[in-house]
This record gives structure tokens, sequence and C-alpha cells, in this order.
């Protein structure tokens, strides 16, 4: 049979947010496939140019609307390399604390897009409840639901609403709970398992090699996450395990993700038990000096990563912003050749895709 | 939760059992050092895990597999180009997964050549990263698969991070 491209977007349910997979099909067998990204590119790092370290904070939330707390946190890591401040140990827990439970919203986001991606519609609703709230406790530390704009350069913008912490550990009982639930929600579907294992396998070298990070390459067999890496904030106080799986197909990638989750309700239960009182916040200049910094961070989607070179002014000469999916969805076609057209979904929907943060 | 499991440090990488301490690092230093004796400049420690270095731009493919194959380094996480007034500066962030190290790899063209070889042989994650510094900063890349427009159309007739490019009306 002739082979022939087909498009899957930019307008396809698969593709959560403005892009376009080219498909080479042989019948119903993918033999090549050509991601293309771009129609979200709003020149984010030509915006900074121009603006003042502290008008980039409210930029940096809008690079992905599912983890925007991690980019908001991760652009004041890189502006405080470049100007040398040091955080309150106080801010260090909270941000912490925020971040773990952006991770979950994520992980829940991406889990109920993913089930409804394969036809199983009570898992996007459980999923979507349960996200709710951390959305809840996330709004009541910082006043908004999606675009937080809670890290400030050199702490965090206010300190915790009365009993949060009460909340927060509530909540972990409770995700906790319900995480044991979604196991025999999903693994008890026998639609989601057979679209699932053994789908989209990605070596451990092509991981590597290509440059993936995340939930993606753990699920490869890789061990390397930031947090225990790279450590930063007070993730070398906290005792959590990254979370590795051997297999590298999707279902080794929703194995990691879930996991992750109830690591994730460990680490916001150490960090607020651990808090130390004091102050949450230093003032920054507002010049930087010149020179580079440089920030790395684990986002829920892979290595987040930005370099800022400053002037001696109030703008950065240059932002550089890296995004885990941008390079994650360059690999799309080694998973996905020799697959059929009908994994597609399955596959793209594993990699958490955020159109946002690729595109800038 | 069938399958999944907690890994040691390191675990799933052969090459490169190294740990971050001061002796990996010299290590690493010595032998870059020794194999481009007059092209790399400035090697220091910069901050935790985080070493710095600065190379000519005909020895970066060479240094880049050497660092590859000999080294442990199978990541590239960052290509950034930066454009001065007398220069483009390319600075590549090299990791190693084994011992945590990352390297800041600085490379520059001159304003009237700006090209330099492309690495996407070695780490394929190179490939889209360079097309993006092709088709932001403009930058050429000799020997890359690929070198097309990724983000913008590709009709698109500027290379907008340069400054001579003015944002808004």
């Amino acid at each position: 049979m002739a082979e022939m491209w087909i498009n899957m977007g930019p307008q396809h349910p698969m593709t959560h947010g403005l892009w376009n997979l080219r498909i080479k099909v042989d019948g119903e067998t993918i033999t090549d496939a050509e991601p293309e990204v771009g129609y979200l590119h709003r020149g984010i790092e030509k915006i900074c140019e121009n603006r003042t370290y502290t008008q980039i904070l409210p930029i940096a939330d809008r690079l992905c609307y599912g983890a925007s707390l991690s980019w908001n946190h991760l652009y004041c890591r890189t502006v405080e390399d470049l100007m040398g401040i040091e955080v309150p140990e106080r801010a260090q827990y909270l941000r912490v604390a925020a971040l773990e439970m952006q991770r979950i919203a994520s992980h829940l986001m991406w889990l109920a897009a993913y089930a409804a991606d394969l036809g199983m519609m009570i898992g996007f609703i459980y999923a979507m409840r349960d996200r709710e709230i951390f959305i809840d406790l996330l709004q009541s530390l910082t006043g908004s639901r999606i675009t937080y704009n809670f890290c400030r350069i050199g702490g965090v913008a206010h300190d915790v609403p009365p009993d949060f912490e009460r909340d927060s550990l509530r909540a972990c009982d409770y995700m906790e709970k319900k995480i044991r639930e979604y196991y025999d929600l999903y693994e008890g579907s026998k639609v989601f398992m057979m679209r699932n294992v053994g789908v989209g396998v990605l070596t451990k070298e092509d991981a590597m090699n290509l440059g993936v990070t995340g939930p993606p390459l753990r699920a490869s067999g890789v061990r390397y996450d930031l947090r225990k890496d790279m450590p930063y904030e007070s993730y070398p106080e906290i005792d959590f395990q990254p979370i590795t799986h051997p297999d590298g197909d999707c279902y080794a990638r929703y194995c990691v993700r879930m996991e992750e989750m109830l690591e994730s309700c460990k680490i916001i239960r150490q960090a607020l038990q651990r808090m130390p009182k004091g102050k949450w916040r230093v003032l920054a200049p507002r010049n930087a000096p010149i020179g580079t910094g440089l920030g790395r961070v684990e986002d829920p989607r892979g290595e987040g990563m930005m370099y800022v070179v400053g002037d001696g002014t109030d703008r950065p000469y240059r932002l550089k912003i890296r995004s885990p999916i941008f390079v994650t969805v360059s690999a799309a076609k080694r998973m996905l050749v020799g697959y059929k057209v009908a994994d597609v979904v399955a596959i793209m929907g594993g990699l958490d895709m955020c159109i946002g943060e690729a595109d800038r | 939760m069938a399958g999944s499991r907690r890994g040691a440090p390191g675990e799933g990488i052969e090459r490169a059992p190294m740990k971050v301490d001061g002796e990996a690092d010299e290590r690493v230093i010595r032998t870059v050092i020794d194999s481009f004796p007059t092209t790399v400049k400035d090697f220091q420690k910069v901050g935790a895990g985080v070493l710095r270095a600065k190379i000519d731009r005909r020895d970066l493919f060479r240094a880049c597999k050497l660092l590859r194959d000999r080294l442990g380094f199978e990541h590239i996480s960052m290509i950034s180009a930066i454009e001065y007034a007398d220069r483009f500066e390319l600075v590549y962030h090299i990791a190693c997964y084994g011992s945590c190290m990352l390297l800041e790899l600085i490379t520059s063209t001159p304003k009237d050549d700006p090209t330099v070889d492309s690495v996407s042989a070695i780490w394929g994650g190179a490939n889209w990263q360079e097309r993006e510094a092709f088709d932001l900063m403009g930058i050429g890349f000799n020997n890359h698969p690929k070198l097309e427009r990724i983000l913008l159309p590709k009709d698109f007739m500027y290379h907008p991070l340069r400054k001579e490019y003015k944002e808004g009306p």
C-alpha cells in the first residue's frame, strides 16, 4: 500500500494546545513522524529583554498553564543566582511545599486529560475533582487559581494563611487514600491497560541521547531527578525517593507519575512540619550586576532551565529558557515509529505536553 | 504500582561512575585541557557541581565527542545563543547523569561569520535546540541534518532575538 502523510493537528482533540503532528503511514503502521511546534510562539524571551526584572515575574507564570508556579519559581531562582541573593529558610520551605502542590495538581491534570484521551471519561472526572483540592490550597496561599505569581526575587509574596498547615496535611491524607483508589480505577479498566502496556517504548539509550527529561526519562530506567541530583531550596533536608520504572512504555510513564504524587505528599508533610519561623522575603536590588545566572529545577514535565545575562541595568540583557517539552517532543519520532495510528493518542498524551512552554 | 521501584543513585548508567567531588572535577579539567592545550581557556568551578570553560569554535565538535565518549557527559541540557556588540556567544550546558555535574561550555563566533559545527550527531537532543538558535538568533550550524526555522513561519524575514530587531511598532 502506498505510504502517505497525515496531519494530526493543529486542531485535533489529541493535541491539547496548538501543535501539529505529521505522521507517515503505511496502512495503519507509522513509518515516520514529524512534530511541528510554534503556533503559540509569543516571543517571551524578546519581551523579557524589554521589561524590568520585577515586571517579568507574571510573564514567567504564563509559560505553562499547568504548572505556572514552577516557572515563576525557576525565574526567581535564576535572578537570585545572578544577584547573589540568599533566600530565607522559611521561604525555601514554603516554596518547596507550594511546588509540590503544583506538581500534584499538574500530574492530576495530566491524568485527567490522559484518561479522557483513552476514552475513559470517568477517570477524567475523578482526577479533575481531586485536582480542585490542591488548586484551592494554592488559592488560599497565593490568591489565584492558575497563574499564581507567588515567588518573589528574594523569597515569596506572603506568609501562610491561618490553618494552612492543617488543611494541607488533611489534603495529603485524602490524596494518598485516593491514589490507591485510582490504581483500582485505572488499572481495573481493560481498555486503559490494553492501550498502555507495551506501547511507545523508548529505550534507555534513546532517552538519554535525545535529551528526554523528567517522568519519561525516569520511566525509561534512568534515575535522574534534579531535586535529588542537583538539589535546590530545602530539598536536601527532605526525605524522599525519585521514582524509576524499567519498561519505558506508556504504562511506565503512568506509574512514575502516580508514585511521584505519593512522594509529593510526603514532601509537603515534611516541608510544612519543618518550616521554621522567621522572615519569608528579603529585598532585592533593582539593578542586577554584570554577569550570568543559571537556574535548573525539576519541573513536573522535566528539566526546566533558565540562563540570564545581566548588564548592570534593571533589565536582563538576555534570558534564555529551556523548555523540557520542546526537547522531549523532538524524540516523538523514536516513540511513534512502528506503532499503529490508534496508539498516537496514548503515546503523545503520555508525554504531558504543554505548548505554552514549548513555544515560549 | 506493579514494577515501579525506587532506584539507586545513578542507576541505569553504565559509563563514568564518578561522584561530585574535587577529584572528579579535576579529572574532567585535566582530560579536556590535555586534549586541547591551546584552545581551552578559563577552566573554573563556578558553583556546586558546575564547571565553566571557554573553547575555540574549531575544536567544539571534537571536544564534545570527547566529553560524551570518555567522560560520560550524556545529556545536552541547553544551547543558548547570546549576541554581544562584537561577537555571538553560544553556551552549551552539558550534564553528566552519573556524577551529576554540569559543564558550561562557551564558544564565540565573529559577527560576520556566525557559524559553528553542529553537535546533533553527538546528542540527538541538540537537533531542535540548534534549529531554535538558528531561527531566533540566526546562527548557522555546519552539518546539521535539517537546519530550518522551527518556531517562526518559514517565510519570516528576521532573526528576532538579535538586538537590531526592535520589539513593538
